[in-house]
């Protein structure tokens, strides 16, 4: 199901959104088991919303740009009525959520149906929605992997058919990590482009919150409808907005590629590599750029989010510690324990390295680089060999991700159309990021869908 | 930072901050702060000028 085409159906009277919203709600009851990606199904509010859209259509008012279009949020998206988990135990005890959260309110205005919420790590401190009170979200390509994480409910969601649109939150890869292991689209905009407010906080330094999507016109769709300035988000920049929509077919003529060298071509293994020289053929990108820094860049997101992760949970850390994920618990209780110092350093490398990547843009307008070093690995599996070493995955699953997110600039994380080609174990999806310059998701979208076009990039089909 | 460095870190951290740790959350505790240690390593190792201020800017 596409959410450009179910919003066009809808809109001209061929459908109801009734029976859309109708046949998703029967299709996650019967399928989500397989995945796990649910943690909640608000059947009443969807079915609401659809009868609301159909309403609109015969009393001659326009629906929305996604009228009838189920989606659902990760849920650290505050739903009315509904307690905001954010992953956690500890949260099933909060009031309700008194009203929607900023994002969802924008999708509700543009006729979405909401069907419901979304699997994810703890407090989204995590890139393996291994969770320890839902379960893990097990991969739609592979129900023994992993679907990546923070966000990996939002991307298995997409990946398996349920629904076309979902939301999630990115701090140092939680969109881009479950993109690429679940084959989806998903867009980490700039640092302050959309609002966070009423959605549960990580990191407020690096908090982003963007779409996922199984094409590039439906995440353009959904990102045009969520853009709008809220001023109850004080990280947000007031910025125009600037729909990407009709920009999709202007193509690639001008732009400038380089392939990111340095930290990007190397802590991977070779399937991860050839995915980006895959879509830098396509491009036409011979050049190569060291993004300088990249490994510090990295190390100081790492910092950050140990020391903010820790800080926001303290009175929980300090009265209820073992109520925690033990997977997040050991990094929240240290990360509140780390020495000043080193956190307002890793503050002032962040700007400092900014400053250099900055420099970059003046010379290319993609930056193209792995999304994850190596495809879904097993749910449960803790190491990995990389370049002879035995590493852990958790953290390292973000070794291409945080340097950027680190900075703020916008990625589009797309999916390659057939994995084999970049010789990915059994054909599992991998995905790269298309990186440009501060406020400049319309460039992403322009690349994205260019490549779409030439074939290069697509959700790979389910098999089975 | 050695194990032993990292676990009178913890410690200290602890009382300072009235943040007990259980017994057995010590060793992940001690295992991620000499991780933040080489991270902090890392970050240290660009010598920056007095000049050179945080990220975040606060606008009143």
């Amino acid at each position: 199901m596409k959410a450009a085409e179910t919003a066009q159906a809808i809109r001209a009277g061929r459908r109801r959104a009734i029976d859309v919203t109708e046949a998703a709600l029967a299709d996650i009851g019967t399928r989500d088991s397989r995945y796990n990606a649910f943690t909640e199904v608000t059947a009443a509010r969807a079915r609401a919303e659809a009868l609301a859209v159909d309403q609109a259509i015969a009393q001659g008012r326009d629906p929305g740009p996604l009228a009838g279009v189920p989606y659902a949020v990760k849920n650290l998206f505050d739903l009315e009525g509904i307690a905001t988990l954010a992953g956690s135990k500890i949260e099933r005890s909060a009031k309700p959520a008194a009203r929607d959260g900023y994002l969802v309110r924008r999708m509700a205005a543009a006729g979405a149906i909401c069907t419901g919420a979304l699997n994810m790590d703890e407090y989204a401190y995590g890139f393996t929605t291994e969770n320890a009170h839902d379960g893990p979200c097990r991969n739609p390509h592979d129900l023994t992997r992993i679907a990546g994480g923070s966000s990996g409910g939002s991307a298995a969601a997409v990946a398996a058919g349920l629904v076309p649109i979902t939301l999630g939150s990115d701090t140092n890869g939680s969109i881009r990590v479950p993109s690429s292991l679940c084959g989806i689209f998903g867009l980490k905009p700039t640092y302050g482009r959309l609002s966070r407010a009423g959605s549960y906080p990580f990191v407020a330094s690096l908090d982003h919150l963007g779409p996922f999507a199984g094409d590039v016109a439906d995440l353009a769709l959904a990102y045009d409808v969520l853009q709008g300035f809220d001023p109850e988000d004080p990280a947000q920049t007031r910025q125009p907005v600037e729909p990407v929509t009709p920009r999709l077919g202007a193509g690639i003529e001008g732009l400038r590629f380089a392939v990111a060298d340095g930290h990007f071509a190397r802590n991977g293994h070779p399937e991860a590599f050839a995915a980006v020289e895959a879509i830098a053929r396509v491009l036409g990108a011979t050049r190569r750029m060291v993004v300088p820094d990249a490994a510090r860049g990295r190390a100081a997101a790492f910092l950050i989010t140990m020391a903010e992760g820790g800080n926001l949970h303290m009175p929980d850390l300090r009265t209820r510690a073992a109520d925690f994920d033990p997977g997040t618990r050991d990094r929240f209780l240290a990360g509140a324990m780390l020495p000043a110092h080193w956190v307002t350093q890793a503050q002032r490398l962040r700007a400092d390295y900014r400053a250099s990547v900055l420099k970059l843009f003046a010379e290319t307008d993609i930056l193209i680089a792995p999304a994850t070093p190596f495809s879904a690995t097993p749910i449960g599996q803790a190491n990995i060999e990389l370049d002879g070493e035995l590493v852990p995955i958790r953290p390292n699953l973000g070794v291409f991700t945080q340097p950027i997110s680190c900075i703020g600039l916008p990625v589009l994380a797309v999916p390659l159309a057939d994995p084999s080609t970049a010789g990915t174990p059994n054909g599992l999806p991998i995905g790269v990021q298309l990186i440009a310059a501060p406020w400049r998701e319309d460039v992403l979208f322009r690349v994205a869908a260019a490549l779409e076009r030439a074939g290069v990039v697509a959700a790979p089909p389910l098999r089975g | 930072m050695t194990e032993d460095q990292a676990e009178a870190l913890m410690n200290a951290a602890a009382t300072a901050l009235s943040l007990p740790v259980d017994p057995a959350h010590r060793p992940g505790v001690i295992a991620n702060l000499r991780l933040a240690a080489r991270m902090a390593a890392l970050v240290e190792g660009k010598a920056l000028t007095v000049h050179q201020e945080p990220a975040p800017v606060y606008r009143p």
